[in-house]
């Protein structure tokens, strides 16, 4: 009893064994159709995935059957195409035909079947890839250019027209990942431009039938594009360095002019401003710095460089002919004097070279070396005239002076200007002489004078010149048209307010042109200038007018008239040009008198007095002998007029 | 009418006479040939759309196929490359000609039904496209007419080619199925897909019949 269950068991696992086994067995999976494809419509295959064989040997076979047929054919070829496939060739391919497509696996436990799929060989074209592709660099104006070509497929028959394709090329450049697209329709050829230089391209191409699927990209094309721009990207490069440059070089300019443009288009506007004004005066609240510095010493403006524009009238003085080389040397002398005249500025300082006689007597014997023949000749002459006369008279000069602002404390010193024609003046030969005359005779007046006294000659009224000399006056003016006429270079300016109406009559003389030739004979008479009027007249008295005149003075003092000025030296002495009045008799004595008073003056003072040559009445005689002698150009030292002392 | 007015669209400037009038621009075999092409393929495209989208929405069977036939079954078609070659330019344009003339009907009364028929989403866009391969088809039949009378004349084609009444060649089931008038969309789908096959071979007729008759280009 036992033993048949016994071997029922063993039974149940002899079956089970192989069933056990046969777990590992199995039929096979259902296979599946993946795809059909035909590459030329004429043939086409079919590839199926096999599913899980269950361990047997499984076998496939691909059944079909046709459109409106019932007959199954099975695959008439496995191979062709590889593994799990069936190739249909020509004869066993039909267009427009619906193919039912089975695949069957089979192991020896079962058979599976696919599903069938449905196909139509026109529907499932997919052509191989264009063959023998060439793309070649051609050039259309100096641009290049990609010229791709390709062919169809070989086994693709278009040139029946059987199958109809399209193509498609993508471009891209090496090293990119960016393909550029291009659709070439059914022509063979495509053109790709704007190309970059020196490139190297990669080119696909694909071709479709026009209801099918895109065949696989033709094997890659390289082409490298040669360097074309060199020629004309060089030549833009030269433009734009070229531009730089220029731009450069105007943005330079403009920043080198750029104040003078900014002067130009945006001019400054100008500030109020008052010269002298100082704000700081004004915080410290000292009214008297602030109008002391409003006050300018420049104000009226008579500055000296305009000085020549000046007409300062020179007071005539007639001077004997021996007395020309004493007027010649003098005059270099009075260069001396002026010069350094010019350079100081205190008021009544009658000080500076001409301050000092003896250095004045020593430079007016050294002047002679200047040389005028004339002059040369007269200078002894005149050296010993001059002591002659210094001895005899009194020196009733009329020392003419120029206004000198320095001299007055307050009021000439509005006159600066008046000096500086002189030196103008002395510009010329003419004038030069003429000058030097002058200062000849300023210096002979400094001599003869003390110093304090001549210094009183222009700017203080009644000052001692005037105990001295006498009352005499003349009017001294300085207008601007008398001296034109004997030096016309002379020009006052209009800032000389000062008016001197010089009459002076020259005793006997005619007057000198230039004042070049002075009477031989004539005394040099010197006009003080007693003060300055209101109307800016300044007011000149002989020196010597006050000598023993007696009635003649008076008389004196209108006949003879320093009317005219000759003009400014460069040293700033006002030459004078006395006029011939006439009644030259009459005031010799009046001169002999003065000179004689001035003699006694003069001896006092130091010895460079003696060379001075007082215009004693041996004027008067060669006055009158002489009567076509020039008037002597008496001269108005103005050096001297800055060293004579105040009194 | 039609495939005249549909030339002369083409034409460009110049007005198109297709009987050479005086006046007006003649086009040449090549030029019928291009147009015929293109509208052919034109209307295969349009045909294929619509039938994609009937298979979308409608049908996910595809066995019907096999169970019904085209009612164009009967006319004899080359169905491969060799068979189209064999059987000459005049066979050719024959097959053609038939084709389009059997499609012609049908495809009107497609249209009709698929207007009518307000159910679909799709019915707006479809009966559009029904309409437009409802005049295609008629004009392309024309223009083939007109360039086979050129293709005689000029000596490229035999004047065995006869234009043949469609409805002969068409069987009688096929015929009075489709002409029941009511065509239900199973009716839809299987008429698109049997037009989107002859418009398929239309066009291909067309190009072997251009490559044969003017080797150019295009061939």
């Amino acid at each position: 009893m036992k033993k048949p269950s016994e071997a029922v068991l063993l039974l149940l696992l002899l079956f089970f064994t192989p069933h056990a086994k046969g777990t590992r067995f199995s039929p096979p999976g259902k296979p599946a159709l993946t795809r059909c494809r035909s590459p030329e419509k004429e043939t086409f295959t079919c590839w199926w995935e096999p599913g899980p064989d269950g361990g047997l040997t499984t076998t496939y076979a691909l059944y079909y059957r046709k459109e409106n047929s019932e007959a199954v054919y099975e695959c008439p070829d496995y191979h062709t195409a590889g593994e799990n496939s069936c190739f249909f060739n020509k004869n066993d391919t039909s267009i427009w035909v619906n193919y039912n497509i089975t695949v069957v696996a089979t192991n020896t436990l079962g058979s599976t079947f696919s599903d069938p799929v449905d196909i139509d060989v026109v529907y499932i074209v997919k052509p191989n890839p264009p063959e023998k592709l060439t793309v070649t660099v051609m050039e259309d104006k100096g641009w290049p250019f990609l010229r791709v070509s390709w062919e169809p497929p070989h086994k693709a028959d278009t040139r029946s027209g059987w199958i109809t394709l399209i193509y498609e090329l993508r471009v891209k450049l090496e090293g990119e990942d960016d393909w550029e697209m291009h659709l070439a329709g059914q022509q063979k050829t495509f053109n790709i431009f704007s190309l970059r230089s020196g490139g190297t391209y990669h080119v696909q191409v694909r071709c479709k039938p026009d209801h099918g699927f895109w065949s696989e990209w033709s094997s890659t094309s390289y082409i490298k594009v040669p360097d074309y721009f060199h020629r004309e990207k060089s030549a833009w490069i030269l433009i734009m360095v070229f531009t730089a440059f220029i731009f450069l070089i105007l943005t330079w300019l403009l920043h080198m002019n750029s104040h003078s443009l900014k002067h130009c288009i945006l001019p400054p506007v100008p500030g109020p401003k008052i010269r002298g004004f100082d704000e700081k005066l004004l915080k410290n609240g000292k009214s008297e710095d602030i109008f002391s510095a409003l006050v300018v010493s420049g104000f009226p403006p008579t500055m000296s460089s305009n000085c020549e524009d000046l007409l300062v009238e020179y007071l005539e003085v007639y001077v004997p002919d021996e007395h020309e080389l004493m007027l010649e040397e003098g005059k270099d002398l009075h260069d001396h004097c002026l010069k350094s005249e010019g350079s100081t500025s205190d008021n009544d300082s009658g000080r500076g070279s001409c301050d000092s006689h003896t250095l004045l007597m020593d430079k007016c014997g050294e002047a002679k070396e200047q040389g005028r023949q004339t002059e040369q000749e007269e200078r002894p002459v005149e050296t010993q005239r001059h002591q002659k006369e210094w001895n005899e008279d009194t020196l009733p000069y009329a020392h003419e002076d120029t206004v000198s602002p320095d001299m007055s404390s307050g009021r000439v010193k509005t006159w600066p200007s008046v000096f500086c024609p002189l030196p103008q003046y002395s510009s010329s030969p003419p004038n030069h002489t003429s000058s030097l005359e002058i200062a000849k005779q300023h210096c002979l007046s400094d001599s003869l004078f003390p110093p304090g006294s001549t210094s009183s000659y222009l700017t203080h009224p009644g000052h001692s010149t005037k105990e001295t000399l006498g009352p005499s006056r003349w009017e001294f003016s300085l207008s601007n048209k008398q001296p034109r006429s004997l030096h016309p270079q002379m020009q006052t300016r209009q800032q000389l307010q000062a008016r001197s109406d010089i009459n002076l009559s020259n005793v006997g003389c005619e007057q000198a042109p230039v004042g070049l030739l002075p009477p031989t004979a004539r005394p040099t008479e010197y006009v003080e200038v007693q003060r300055v009027n209101e109307e800016d007249m300044v007011l000149l008295k002989p020196v010597a007018s006050g000598r023993g005149c007696g009635d003649g003075c008076p008389r004196l003092r209108q006949a003879e008239d320093y009317s005219k000025v000759k003009g400014v030296n460069s040293d700033h002495t006002l030459l004078l040009q006395r006029e011939v009045m006439g009644e030259e008799a009459e005031r010799c004595p009046c001169q002999d008198q003065e000179t004689n008073g001035e003699t006694d003056s003069c001896i006092t003072s130091s010895t460079v007095t003696t060379t001075q040559k007082p215009p004693a009445c041996n004027y008067t005689a060669a006055a009158v002998q002489d009567k076509m002698a020039p008037t002597v150009s008496g001269y108005v030292d103005t050096a001297s007029i800055f060293t004579l002392p105040t009194y | 009418m039609l495939v005249y007015m549909e030339l002369s669209m083409r034409a460009g400037t110049a007005p198109i006479c297709p009987y050479g009038q005086a006046g007006c621009h003649v086009p040449t075999l090549a030029d019928l040939f291009d147009r015929v092409i293109q509208q052919s393929s034109r209307m295969h495209g349009i045909s294929s759309d619509l039938h994609s989208q009937f298979e979308q929405y409608f049908l996910p069977s595809k066995n019907l196929i096999g169970k019904r036939k085209c009612h164009t079954y009967g006319i004899l078609t080359p169905d491969d490359k060799e068979n189209a070659q064999r059987l000459g330019r005049e066979q050719l344009t024959e097959v053609i000609l038939r084709l389009l003339g059997a499609w012609g009907d049908p495809l009107s009364q497609f249209y009709q039904s698929m207007s009518r028929d307000q159910n679909q989403d799709f019915n707006h866009y479809s009966s559009n496209k029904a309409m437009e391969i409802s005049d295609m088809v008629h004009e392309l039949r024309d223009g083939v007419a007109k360039m086979a009378e050129k293709m005689k004349l000029s000596g490229v084609l035999d004047n065995t080619v006869s234009y043949v009444s469609p409805e002969s060649f068409v069987p009688f089931s096929t015929v009075s199925y489709y002409k029941r008038g009511e065509l239900n969309p199973m009716d839809h789908h299987d008429l698109l897909h049997c037009f989107r096959r002859d418009s398929n071979k239309v066009k291909n007729y067309l190009r072997i019949l251009k490559c044969t008759t003017l080797p150019g280009l295009d061939c």
